[in-house]
């Protein structure tokens, strides 16, 4: 026998009195892990998500406008400019500085055709690019392809494909003034909630034909790979090569929500340290309850031998065991807690998060071992002729 | 000085303070037990019996004197030489048994060799088989008897075959015929080392070699 099977046989005998300190630590610490998965799981969502987003910068024409001003009368605004990017030129965006961390330039050519009776959107886009931006559209069908099949091939949205009974192999026919384009539907794309509902896409060079517009591109959609570099400087580096041209960063949309969740984060984090200092306490007051109890014992104890540093150690190693029972119960308590609670702010499931349960389990350890000082300095001050002093 | 004293006292005091005031408990005690003696202290409630014990136990230090065990000067040791000593030379027994309830007899009596990091089970069989309870070491404190308790007890004290057995009215809280045969157990202890008892009980106290009187502080030799 060892002195830490002293220390267990104790623990045993006074399992209930224990459960008190245990549970103290279990709440504190499912609190904190609870928080730290489901937190941590938001803000995975939030980049998966902002990857969903898809471009996070957006190239266009700078638009100027010039009021009109007849006499005193105002005449409304006139929009001049270039209105349209030149094909030829985009390639030159990957001379950019941070041309590494560009994962998608996806060109986008707007229009207006007819189709049938009515007027339909129609935005031409290199498919390779544009899938990366879109990945998560879901097609009945297939994507229009990037290479040439010698047939216009369109995908359309399903604010267009339900009232004209289009479905994957429907063959449709554009117009644009006397140009006439005829074309097979490859795909529709189930309901967005956004624009693209109720367009008609089809590869840029056949929306160029189509609309009369050789060589023409009205907008860049961008994606910059990180989550974190610098967007507006990726921004300005294109713009500095693109005179004329405006780039917009939407990196604000997610930092904001990023601080949002981080700031969430934090209040959350910040009660669960007054949890685990109220624990820290708990663990402390039933320890310092159980010395007094066993006053007697380790009046006994040191009487037959007990060094100080044997009577301290014996104490520290019950208030780690409190602590690290505590710790993995609390650990486990929390990630079912984040189970629960996280899909209540994110749609990610919260996953075990393994790589904290080993710090965890040592700060449960270090709290219980930090409560036993008071305790321990108690049990020093146990005289042992004055504890066995028969009575 | 002859060299066959286990326990010298010489003008030993012990005073305590309560409050502003103090009491002197004992005062210019001087005593020498010899090696393998066994010696009964008596004397009135209150007189300074269990301070005597505690005293030559280094459970306690006294206000004045010299107190040597074995030859060694105690006054003036520290703590942890206290310790360290206290497990090597002093068995102790105590009228309430003192035992560790949820602890087997077994581990009860493992505890000082525990403490001083050299289990030996061998010490440990011996001592219960010594007081002859090889067969209950199994058995945790409440379900023995109260002088199997005290067996367990002066086995515990005596694991580490120390020289001196302070035994503080071991038999006080047992019946007549319990207490003489835990008496009669230390009898046959003494000589392996030194005994000492205090004891109110004046018929068991004729069964040591020598009785001691403690009155007003003081000693008083009979016999
Ligand atoms: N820590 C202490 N502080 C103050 N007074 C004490 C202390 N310990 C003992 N005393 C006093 O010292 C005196 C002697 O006590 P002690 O316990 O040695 O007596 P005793 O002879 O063992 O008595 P009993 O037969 O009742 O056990 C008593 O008056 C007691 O009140
Ligand atoms: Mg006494």
């Amino acid at each position: 026998m060892h002195l830490h099977s002293l220390v267990l046989k104790d623990i045993s005998r006074r399992k209930t009195k224990l459960l008190v300190a245990v549970l103290g630590v279990v709440v504190a610490f499912a609190a904190m892990v609870a928080v730290v998965t489901t937190f941590s799981a938001a803000t995975d969502s939030l980049y998966e998500e902002s990857n969903n987003f898809g471009a996070n910068i957006i190239v266009r024409p700078e638009v100027k406008t010039i009021p009109l001003v007849a006499g005193s009368t105002s005449m409304g605004s006139l929009f001049t400019g270039e209105n349209y990017i030149e094909e030829s030129d985009i390639p030159r965006i990957h001379t950019i500085m941070d041309s590494s961390k560009l994962s998608a330039v996806a060109p986008r050519l707007y229009g207006v055709a007819e189709l049938g009776d009515s007027s339909v959107v129609i935005m031409g886009v290199d498919p390779e690019e544009e899938r990366k931006l879109k990945s998560w559209w879901k097609v009945q069908g297939s994507w229009i392809s990037s290479e040439n099949t010698g047939q216009t091939e369109v995908m359309v949205g399903s604010d267009i494909a339900t009232p004209l009974g289009l479905t994957e192999g429907s063959l449709i026919t554009l117009h644009n003034g006397n140009i006439s384009m005829d074309a097979r539907v490859t795909g529709v794309i189930e309901s967005t909630g956004s624009n693209e509902d109720a367009y008609v896409i089809l590869p840029l060079s056949d929306s160029q034909d189509l609309l009369n517009r050789e060589g023409k591109v009205s907008s860049l959609e961008v994606r910059a790979l990180c989550n974190e570099c610098p967007v507006e400087e990726i921004s300005m580096q294109i713009e500095d090569k693109f005179p004329g041209l405006e780039a917009r960063s939407m990196s604000q949309i997610v930092r904001n929500e990023l601080a949002i969740i981080e700031h969430t984060r934090s209040s959350a984090m910040a009660v669960s340290i007054i949890t685990l200092l109220v624990s820290t306490l708990t663990v402390a007051s039933t320890m310092l309850a159980s010395v007094n109890e066993k006053f007697k014992e380790i009046g006994i104890m040191r009487a037959v031998g007990a060094s100080d540093v044997q009577v301290v150690s014996m104490l520290f190693f019950e208030g780690a065991i409190i602590g690290a029972v505590g710790g993995i119960i609390g650990f486990a308590a929390g990630t079912i807690a984040s189970t629960i609670s996280a899909p209540l702010l994110v749609q990610v499931p919260p996953s075990p998060m393994w790589s904290i349960l080993l710090p965890v389990t040592g700060i449960c350890i270090f709290t219980g071992m930090l409560a036993s000082i008071l305790p321990a300095k108690r049990a020093l001050g146990v005289d042992p002729a004055e504890v066995l002093r028969s009575v | 000085m002859s060299d066959d004293n286990m326990i010298r006292i010489l003008k030993a005091g012990k005073r305590y303070r309560i409050g502003s005031g103090e009491i002197e408990v004992l005062r210019d005690v001087s005593l020498e037990v010899k090696k393998g003696e066994f010696v009964s202290v008596m004397g009135q409630s209150g007189s300074g019996k269990t301070t005597l014990m505690n005293l030559i136990g280094m459970l306690d230090s006294p206000s004045g004197g010299i107190i040597s065990i074995d030859g060694t000067d105690i006054t003036g040791k520290s703590q942890k030489e206290l310790v360290a000593l206290r497990r090597r030379t002093v068995g102790f027994v105590f009228q309430q048994f003192h035992l560790i309830p949820s602890l087997t007899a077994w581990e009860n009596v493992a505890l000082p060799l525990i403490f001083a990091g050299k289990e030996d089970i061998g010490y440990v069989a011996a001592a219960l088989g010594r007081v002859g309870l090889s067969h209950r070491s199994e058995h945790k404190p409440a379900e023995l008897s109260g002088g199997e308790q005290q067996r367990v007890a002066i086995a515990r004290a005596i694991v580490m075959r120390p020289k001196i057995l302070l035994a503080d009215e071991a038999t006080g809280a047992l019946d007549a015929a319990t207490g003489s045969m835990i008496i009669s157990l230390l009898r046959s202890l003494a000589g392996e080392m030194t005994v000492i008892m205090v004891t109110h009980n004046s018929e068991l106290a004729k069964l040591s070699d020598r009785i001691v009187n403690l009155k007003d502080g003081n000693i008083e030799e009979k016999k």
